[in-house]
């Protein structure tokens, strides 16, 4: 009668010592697993965060600054600016137009813009 | 006999048997009670690896909320010399010279060394991370650190300043508020595997507390428009230096502070001392003719003189003990109020003589010079005025035209705010407020009132006057076609090493404000040593103007939105 107890005892006590190594290899390679995500995770906001400054860096005023200086002025723009079409301009326009209508081919003169509007401020 | 021997032979195993196991009890004892410090010490450095955890340095924003120093992440590549071959040492040595652009002698010292680790290069850029990984030599590793960086590049730099490699502030902003921006550091025990591989599961942890954020007073967009204008007059005119400070009056709120030469932020380390140098807070220079303010207000508030009040300026030339002093432009009779339009020497002179050094120097010092303001910002000096009692017989002739007396560019911006908001003296500062992560404010920081420097009726009569210096005086090219505008000009002579005024290095500044009447902004353009034009009313007053009528332009944008403008403006369409 000893001898079995003792051997179901050890049993038991093996098949726990089992499902304890079986838990933490499960809980290893669980974090194994979750490393690699982590890594890959972080990776994307790394890039994230650059791609962020490099945006903000080009669209820095002194970025978009340097770049206006290059053609010309950069004014800051006035409430009271006001757009006048002009009569010149309006015959250019129609002269423009007309070249338009010469020179271009019946698929480029139906798909294409056929006037356009010319305008400039009022206030320098 | 059979029984007796197997009996004592059972008896012989048994006690074999019984020595093992009282042996074996014996070293689990030793294992267990007198050697487990030890032991579980050697074990603990196996299992577990003790890391630091880096808490994210604060942001640095504008008053819009505009980031102007960020963290982002970076590699720092690292080397283990002991574990690479020969091979890999000479191929590393020869491609990381030419990606990282480090000179070979360095990496070979580094190469050489025999250690488990060596720093090759930290924080490099991402392309430089992407080629060193493709090369893929056995022995270099790579380790994530957060790299400071400024979007803006030189925009407010020397207000900003920089962090450096360990992320601990320099200079700036960067230096003085890093208690706030750097936070606390944290730590964590975590599991490592056999193979000394780190397991992201922690035994102990303690979070690190991230930095907080700080808000500055600085518009973006004002900051910009002042350091173009600034460069401009800075390029046009080969000047030594130059600095621009544009401040609200009524707050004392620094809305921009430049300096030339200046540098770009993200790349602090390869620029002379010189251009990381503050000129606005940190440089002494004699004020020349802007300095005539105080000398007004002082005769207007003692009530020594009227606006109409006619003085003879001797046609240019004065003696004042045994120092002749002579106008730019020799004048006859004028009025009070011309003398300080036509900025006469020999007319304020007069004027202070009528005063006295004793009521001078109260008003030099009710007008904040001589003591630093409490600027936020490192590096301060309090300037230079001495005692009336140490006046020499031709001080009273220097000090009211603004020779014999040191003073910052951010001591002209408060005082010259003291005329326009009505006569108070109030503390410039640059930092707003303290964030923590989450947008919750810690600190907030207020207008602070230092002193009634004149009475509000001295102050707008002083409006008055320096309004017809721009319309009418030296300060015509400060003059603003949508708006008025109000300042006093100055062409001081430098010093020479020599101790004598120096007859072609000069100081050109203008000090003033806008709208004259309402004033919403005041400013302070002073150049260094500008060739070949040196007066203040041509090199400085041109920069004012177009500061003024930019950041007025840009300030009504922005309080109306462009939805409110469509409303308030008369759309017109002309046929």
């Amino acid at each position: 009668m000893r001898m079995p107890k003792f051997i179901l005892l050890v049993c038991v006590i093996t098949f726990i010592s089992c499902l304890y190594v079986r838990q933490q290899t499960a809980v290893y390679s669980a974090a194994y697993a979750g490393q690699k995500k982590q890594a890959s995770f972080e990776e994307l906001l790394d890039k994230n965060s650059l791609l962020r400054y490099n945006l903000k860096k080009n669209t820095s005023l002194i970025c978009m600054g340097s770049k206006v200086s290059e053609s010309e002025e950069f004014r800051m723009p006035d409430n009271y600016l006001l757009v006048k079409v002009t009569d010149g301009s309006r015959n250019r326009l129609n002269l423009a137009s007309q070249k338009t209508y010469k020179s271009d081919n019946f698929v480029s003169r139906l798909f294409g813009v056929k006037r356009q509007a010319e305008a400039r401020t009022l206030n320098p | 006999m059979h029984t007796a021997n197997y009996h004592r032979r059972a008896k012989a195993v048994f006690f074999v048997f019984f020595v093992l196991l009282l042996a074996c009890i014996a070293r689990l004892f030793f294992i267990q009670s007198l050697r487990s410090g030890y032991l579980a010490s050697i074990a603990q450095k196996q299992h577990n690896l003790f890391v630091e955890l880096e808490p994210r340095r604060g942001t640095v924003y504008d008053v819009n909320l505009k980031p102007q120093a960020v963290n982002i992440a970076a590699d720092s590549l690292f080397a283990s010399p002991v574990e690479m071959k020969e091979a890999d040492k000479q191929k590393a040595i020869s491609k990381l010279a030419s990606i990282l652009n480090l000179d070979q002698s360095y990496l070979k010292d580094r190469f050489l060394r025999k250690k488990s680790f060596v720093w090759i290069a930290r924080k490099i850029t991402a392309q430089q991370s992407e080629a060193i990984k493709n090369l893929n030599i056995k022995g270099l590793g790579f380790i994530k650190e957060t790299k400071r960086c400024y979007p803006n590049m030189y925009l407010a730099s020397h207000i900003i300043g920089f962090a450096g490699l360990d992320n601990s502030g320099l200079e700036g902003i960067e230096l003085s508020c890093d208690k706030y921006l750097k936070g606390e550091t944290g730590w964590a025990t975590m599991l490592r595997d056999a193979r000394q591989k780190r397991l992201d599961i922690y035994e102990k942890i303690y979070l690190p507390k991230d930095g907080y954020d700080i808000v500055l007073t600085i518009d973006e967009v004002i900051q910009y428009i002042a350091e173009r204008e600034l460069d401009n007059a800075f390029k046009t005119y080969h000047a030594k230096g130059a600095s621009i400070v544009v401040m609200n009056p009524y707050t004392g709120e620094i809305l921009a502070i430049a300096n030339r030469p200046t540098y770009d932020l993200n790349q602090y380390g390869q620029v002379a001392k010189d251009s990381r140098r503050n000129r606005a807070v940190c440089d002494l220079f004699e004020p020349g003719s802007v300095f005539k303010i105080v000398t007004a207000s002082a005769a207007l508030q003692e009530n020594a003189v009227k606006e109409e009040d006619r003085f003879f300026c001797e046609n240019g030339s004065y003696r004042v003990a045994n120092h002749i002093l002579h106008d730019h432009h020799p004048q006859g009779w004028l009025t009070f109020s011309q003398v300080i339009e036509e900025s006469s020497n020999i007319g304020t002179t007069k004027v202070a003589q009528m005063l006295g050094p004793e009521v001078v120097y109260k008003y030099v010092k009710l007008f904040g010079f001589g003591s630093k303001t409490g600027i936020d910002v490192l590096g301060e000096i309090s300037g230079m005025i001495k005692q009336p009692r140490f006046w020499s017989k031709t001080s009273i002739g220097a000090v009211p035209i603004g020779q014999e007396v040191g003073v910052t560019a951010i001591q002209l911006v408060s005082a010259v705010s003291a005329i326009a908001n009505g006569g108070q003296l109030v503390k410039p500062y640059i930092i707003k407020e303290i964030r923590d992560k989450n947008g919750e404010t810690i600190k907030k920081f207020s207008p602070v009132l230092i002193r009634q420097a004149v009475s509000p009726e001295i102050a707008a009569r002083m409006r008055k006057i320096l309004t017809k210096v721009v319309n009418n005086g030296t300060g015509q090219l400060a003059k603003m076609e949508e708006f008025s505008s109000a300042g006093k000009t100055g062409t001081a002579q430098k010093i020479e090493a020599s101790g004598v005024y120096s007859h072609d290095k000069f100081v050109a500044s203008f000090i003033g404000f806008a709208p004259a009447e309402n004033p919403a902004v005041a400013i302070v353009v002073t150049v260094d040593e500008p060739h070949p034009t040196y007066f203040g009313g041509v090199v400085s007053a041109p920069v004012f103007k177009k500061v003024a009528e930019e950041v007025l332009k840009y300030l009504k944008v922005k309080n109306h939105p462009i939805g409110d403008m469509a409303k308030l403006n008369e759309v017109k369409r002309i046929n």
